[in-house]
């Protein structure tokens, strides 16, 4: 079982390397193979919003930079774990980059979801479980929840961690959580 | 004279952009000689290396108005870095602006306008992060339909409602003393449409990947799928 950890950079913080060291030592000990992706600005850039991912290299990005590799070991991971940095109860500037450049992904058909709402087709069979896990230190709690709503309200087959929190409560949750491949429940 | 900064945040390069027009549109509604506008668009400031000289028309701004595709849901990485970096800059300027005023326009692919509300509301706690005040959002469905369709007769109702909106942030900014406005949502609903508009943009994405020479079963292509699923011969 192989689990991707993408991290970044910019925020490397006393509370990061408190949550790193919880997440790889469950990880290790649930036997997965941990592989850890750090995302800086001189690695990756911006999505430029020209959707040559689906109509001119489908599924890959036209843009030649680290994206490539982070997008093909996200589909050939069992679970990814994204520790993201909590910046106005959304993501950091370099993961959201990876978010936004995991477009090719998807297809760009359009899809209607069983809550009527509108979505683009899987472009695989099955996808990673996904755990976004956002930390920070003296976050709201509106930013709280505005980063589980951003992550969650969405989107189907993605879970959601605040750090810190208790390690037992992390855990716990962990535990509870599905990680291996599921359906492509985008 | 107030200041007034109209800040585009598509990251598209040269492509026209729905964002950069419905905020154009938003500006040509604020009309007085008490407001002076200037525009930002926050991928030119980046290519162009523009940020210090934009960061100071911002943090100098008495009303500041956002305008930015939704991107998986929420903003665009690139307005992220942009929010990201004035914030920092903010933090070690001294001197800051007193009651700013903020809004939030955000436009998105899919019809459903209620799916921006997040962005909106990351708009919100950015502007509580620099002490300004987060008055309201016009969340739009189906944001390209507005610019390319906006002739078109079903059209006429969101058209309307659209610049309905862009005159209530004109009279807003204008109030001292600000009572609480509701976010105002613009969708593209009419009977039928989800279903056209799910075929169209089908058949939409197929013409534009025939004109870059691939074929229709070009656009499934699986570079990603390493794992082989070895085959069993009896
Ligand atoms: C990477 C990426 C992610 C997107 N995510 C969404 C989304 O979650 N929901 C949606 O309705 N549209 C989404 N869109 C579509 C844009 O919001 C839409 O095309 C918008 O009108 C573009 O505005 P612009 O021309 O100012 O860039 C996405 C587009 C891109 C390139």
């Amino acid at each position: 079982m192989r689990a991707l950890l993408i991290s970044d950079q910019e925020y490397q913080t006393k509370t990061y390397q408190g949550l790193n060291d919880l997440i790889r030592e469950f990880l290790n000990q649930k036997g997965f193979e941990v592989e850890l992706m750090e995302s800086s600005a001189d690695n990756l850039t911006f999505c430029m919003g020209c959707f040559g991912c689906w109509i001119k290299k489908p599924g890959e990005c036209v843009i030649n930079d680290g994206i490539a590799q982070i997008n093909r070991s996200v589909m050939n991971s069992d679970v990814v774990i994204y520790l993201n940095p909590i910046i106005f109860g959304h993501f950091s500037p370099n993961i959201k980059n990876i978010i936004d450049r995991g477009l090719p992904n998807m297809l760009p058909f359009f899809i209607t979801r069983p809550d009527g709402s509108t979505m683009h087709p899987p472009r695989y069979d099955s996808y990673p479980a996904q755990i976004i896990i956002g930390y920070g230190d003296e976050i709201t709690d509106e930013d709280k929840q505005l980063f589980m709503d951003i992550t969650k309200r969405h989107r189907r087959n993605i879970e959601v961690l605040i750090y810190p929190n208790p390690t037992e409560t992390i855990i716990k949750a962990l535990n509870r959580m599905e990680l291996g491949r599921v359906g492509g429940l985008l | 004279m107030k200041n007034i900064v109209l800040v585009s945040a598509s990251p598209k390069i040269n492509e026209k952009s729905v964002s950069k027009e419905l905020l154009v549109m938003a500006g040509s509604h604020i009309i007085s000689d008490l407001f002076s506008k200037v525009f930002i668009d926050v991928r030119k400031s980046i290519l162009t290396k523009n940020l210090a000289k934009d960061f100071e028309t911002l943090a100098k701004a008495d009303v500041l108005i956002f305008s930015f595709p939704l991107y998986y849901f929420c903003m665009p990485g690139i307005l992220t870095r942009f929010l990201a970096d004035y914030h920092n800059y903010f933090n070690s300027r001294e001197n800051a602006k007193k009651h700013v005023k903020v809004y939030a326009m955000v436009n998105c692919g899919f019809p459903e306008p209620e799916i921006n509300l997040e962005a909106v509301r990351v708009i919100k706690s950015f502007s509580q992060h620099i002490n300004a005040e987060f008055r309201f959002g016009i969340l739009i469905g189906g944001g390209s339909m507005m610019i390319e369709a906006k002739e078109a007769p079903f059209m006429k109702k969101p058209i309307l409602k659209l610049k309905s909106a862009f005159s209530s942030i004109a009279a807003d900014i204008q109030h001292e003393d600000s009572t609480t406005m509701d976010s105002i949502y613009i969708g593209v609903d009419f009977p039928l449409y989800r279903r056209i508009y799910h075929y169209m943009g089908g058949r939409g994405w197929i013409t534009l990947a025939r004109k870059n020479g691939l074929k229709k079963k070009d656009l499934y292509k699986k570079p990603y799928c390493l794992k082989t699923h070895p085959r069993i011969t009896l």
